[in-house]
């Protein structure tokens, strides 16, 4: 072949460069690590502003070199060797303490200080008793015909919930006004810890296959929370805190390593690894301390992330912006998934293929590329100018971005819908089941884990956007937690955009926004990264 | 858990036991609820004002309005919140005309900060929608006029004429030698406030004067005062001008031009030349606007005395923001005018 140029006798064939080839590999390449490189150049620059890891005493460096990254590197090296999927499973493992640990930052900032625990509580059982009562309705469903049985269960809410006036109190108030309570630390641990318990109850016994393994995990899981909020005072640590730490960080993190280690014999040793990394940050801190070496002077410390604004860049904080970028979320997640999962369902499941369906097709696909300023614009105009409401709300931010999010949610829906194979639906109808049946146990139970990615992935475009929320005129500083759907709401990008614009002097600047961005991203990582983690998982098991 | 093969019955029992333990445990712990209704006290309902003047402040004030004064207001706003922290106090930077347009006589907000003298026909507009404004000065800026830090050729300065040639919609000149035929034959890039600020229409009034041709519009507008110093500090034959107050944290950034005054002497622009007169005529009073309906309120009430009785301070006016404080006369009047308003309102 033409390749072959040792054969120089004979001239008639010439040879074929592979210099056009080449070139144009490494030109795409190229085109490759751009956008990449480009990026983590200016991430690392931002973070480094914002992290100053230089400011360290060269001491602080080596101890944690010895205690942290050594002792990992050895075991991940020796993981990486022999068993990957073990090394998979530590990863997983310290990826999800670190993410949980966030999220329970988030978890206390909600439910310690913008919603009181007391009040959390009586909502809780505000909830749980008409809950109940449609438990037991479910199990007359044959009996009971539907309208009454909806009448009913719409009733058993509403007269919870709200109460009738003058006559008969709901039963958050009621909880709220009883003469003895609980401590703030225990509503957390029955609460939070609960649901905990809840969770990891089922996990271990679905891993287990064993119902009093799960009961007594369960039982476990919330004895821990309650422990932790007992001891924890005498280290140092809020009750409070050490209650929701425990039971939405610690308490899933072990029960998955726990399960993991007793149900995957082979791949439990990766969990020395998660070893090497939680005991050599705890040694390399405790060293630290006693030997005296001063850490980096980050810019993203505790009071940043703990103070609101302040007029000179070293006490500004992040912490009104953080609130308010949960509680935006919470909102934007109760309005966008329920009408986003809908609208996917009856477009993939009961919508005729007609014209007039073709037409919203092909809407959803454009409205997901308007600009966000178009979609506050829109929020400005229909809700503030037309509705009348206050501007800059919870309320009013929230639905702004779930319209922004809205499309997005329903065409990663559809994909996820369309994606449950035809045979399962056939298979379904073959034994006898209705359309809504088939919807309910097959379609929607198999394409959950990709709705629920798609929505997640949405959610984080939409805790970045500035430009809806400068539209419906969210005011650019405040000083407390949003604390009711229809108080003032800043939100992380917005606070990093005022600072950066409105605060013209350098040390904002250098200091308080490279700081805000870290924390911003660092927030829409852990989001992405489950979703990732979810559609691996769930990818795998098909 | 214990656990006996051969009975259910045990384990329930051992369940039921360690539950009604628990139980005892936990009843051990609990708490006398203080706070009868509606949980603690970080619930911000309260923003109507109880009479009672023992209780701790508590409610919402909006503040919306120039970005000359944005900095004071949040300046005042974070000392009033960490000694009131159950008060919100909510700011945004929309332009003086904007805060007045868009949000005070709309009834949005509680305060409309200005770097101008409300309008009449903005006065209209709040009248129609049942707002009454309150008119308190809270300081006095300099209004400055930057160039680059590589501009040599305005020698002394700028002359109120030079200025006005630069700026009036009339002349509109596209190079520097077109205002002065020494200056370089280069494009003259303008940056300043938009037609939504109070700057600007001072600015107008001042240099342009209001009868006069108005102001040029082919100039880059923004609300940003950084992107105004960004602007000038890119290019070295910009020109721009914004409040005193982002000058003064960016004075390596960028150069303040001294501006000829009535005694025709050039001046630049400092809290000194201010408050002494020398800086003329681009010095101003700065504005803040409460609405008469939200003074009935008392935290709303209690902030406007805070910042008036803080208005003279050294610290946080000048030393801080950047403006010149008030003269303890001035001050006297302003709490005058806001006591008796308070006194209406309620």
């Amino acid at each position: 072949m033409a390749t072959d140029t040792d054969s120089g006798y004979i001239d008639s064939f010439g040879q074929v460069s592979r210099t056009t080839g080449t070139v144009f590999r490494y030109l795409l390449l190229a085109a490759t690590m751009f956008g990449i490189v480009t990026l983590a150049v200016l991430l690392v620059y931002v973070a480094n502003d914002a992290i100053r890891p230089l400011t360290a005493d060269l001491g602080w460096h080596l101890t944690f070199f010895l205690t942290l990254v050594v002792p990992t590197t050895v075991v991940g090296g020796y993981l990486a060797r022999r068993n990957v999927p073990a090394l998979k499973l530590g990863g997983m493992v310290v990826g999800m303490l670190a993410v949980f640990l966030m999220f329970s930052g988030g978890v206390a900032i909600v439910f310690v200080d913008i919603i009181p625990p007391l009040t959390g509580l009586s909502y809780v059982v505000g909830l749980l008793v008409p809950a109940a009562l449609v438990v037991v309705l479910t199990k007359y469903e044959q009996q009971i015909p539907f309208t009454l049985r909806v009448a009913a269960t719409g009733a058993a809410f509403i007269l919870s919930l709200v109460g009738v006036p003058g006559y008969f109190h709901s039963i958050p108030e009621i909880v709220r006004q009883l003469p003895v309570v609980p401590a703030d630390w225990m509503i957390l641990t029955l609460v939070l810890g609960g649901v905990a318990a809840v969770v990891v109850g089922q996990y271990v016994a679905r891993i287990r296959e064993n119902t009093t393994a799960g009961l007594a995990a369960g039982a476990s899981a919330l004895l821990l929370t309650g422990l932790a909020a007992v001891v924890g005072p005498t280290l140092g640590v809020d009750a409070n805190a050490a209650a929701v730490v425990t039971s939405v960080a610690f308490v899933p993190t072990l029960a998955y390593a726990g399960g993991a280690a007793v149900t995957r014999e082979q791949e439990r040793i990766g969990l020395l690894l998660a070893a090497a990394v939680v005991v050599g940050s705890l040694v390399g801190a405790f060293a630290v301390d006693a030997l005296g070496f001063a850490g980096p002077q980050s810019w993203v410390d505790w009071q940043f992330l703990t103070s609101a604004h302040s007029g000179t860049a070293e006490n500004a904080g992040l912490y009104p912006a953080i609130g308010g970028s949960i509680l935006l979320m919470a909102t934007v997640a109760a309005l966008s998934f329920p009408l986003g999962v809908g609208a996917a369902v009856y477009l993939e499941e009961y919508a005729p293929d007609n014209a007039f369906s073709r037409f919203i097709d092909v809407n959803i696909s454009n409205l997901a590329g308007v600009p966000s300023v178009v979609y506050g614009l829109l929020g400005l105009g229909v809700f503030v100018t037309y509705l009348g409401q206050p501007t800059g709300t919870v309320l009013i931010g929230g639905a702004t971005l779930a319209l922004l999010i809205l499309p997005i949610v329903i065409i990663s829906s559809r994909e996820a819908i369309r994606a449950v194979p035809g045979d399962m639906r056939q298979a379904s109808y073959g034994m006898g089941a209705t359309r809504w049946q088939t919807v309910k146990n097959v379609v929607l139970p198999e394409a959950f884990p990709g709705i629920l990615t798609g929505t997640i992935l949405a959610l984080g475009r939409a805790i970045g956007e500035t430009a809806p929320l400068i539209m419906i005129g969210a005011p650019n500083v405040l000083f407390n937690l949003p604390t009711e759907l229809t108080s003032k709401v800043s939100a992380m990008p917005l606070q990093v955009y005022a600072w950066s614009s409105l605060f013209a002097s350098e040390d904002f600047y250098t200091k308080a926004v490279p700081a805000g961005v870290v924390v911003l991203l660092a927030v829409l990582l852990a989001m992405n990264s489950i979703a990732i983690v979810l559609r691996n998982k769930f990818e795998s098991e098909n | 858990m214990t656990r006996n093969s051969d009975s259910v019955l045990s384990r329930r029992k051992f369940l039921i036991a360690s539950g009604a333990a628990g139980l005892a445990g936990l009843a051990g712990c609990t708490e006398n609820n203080t706070d009868g209704e509606g949980g603690s006290g970080g619930d911000s309902e309260g923003t109507d004002s109880s009479g009672d003047g023992s209780n701790e402040l508590s409610g919402t004030i909006d503040i919306a309005g120039s970005s000359t004064v944005f900095p004071l207001a949040t300046a005042m706003g974070e000392r009033f919140q960490t000694e009131h922290s159950e008060v919100n106090i909510n700011l945004q930077s929309t332009g003086s005309g904007g805060g007045f347009a868009n949000y005070f006589c709309t009834g949005q907000t509680d305060f409309n900060n200005a770097s101008r003298p409300i309008k009449g026909e903005e006065e209209t507009q709040c009248e129609d929608n049942d707002v009454t404004p309150v008119e308190l000065k809270v300081a006095t800026d300099a209004l400055t006029v930057i160039v680059n830090n590589d501009n040599d050729f305005l020698g002394e300065g700028l002359t109120v004429e030079q200025l006005q040639t630069i700026f009036s919609a009339e002349s509109t000149p596209t190079t520097w030698s077109d205002v002065n035929s020494e200056w370089p034959d280069e494009e003259i890039e303008i940056y300043g406030p938009t037609d939504a600020s109070g700057t600007y229409d001072y600015f107008i009034e001042a240099i342009i004067g209001e009868e006069g041709p108005g102001h040029r519009q082919d100039y880059s507008a923004t609300e940003q005062d950084r992107t105004i110093i960004q602007g000038v500090q890119g290019s070295e034959y910009a020109i721009g001008y914004m409040g005193f107050a982002y000058y003064s944290e960016s004075t390596d950034a960028v150069q303040a031009v001294p501006i000829e005054n009535d005694a025709g002497e050039f001046v630049e622009p400092s809290l000194d030349t201010a408050l002494s007169g020398e800086y003329n005529p681009l010095s101003r009073p700065l504005f803040t606007y409460p609405a008469r309906e939200s003074l009935a309120e008392d935290h709303v009430a209690e902030f406007a005395r805070y910042w008036m009785e803080n208005s003279t301070s050294r610290e946080i006016v000048a030393d801080e923001v950047g403006y010149v404080p008030l003269g303890e006369d001035e001050q006297q009047e302003m709490l005058d005018t806001l006591n008796a308003a308070i006194e209406e309102a309620n």
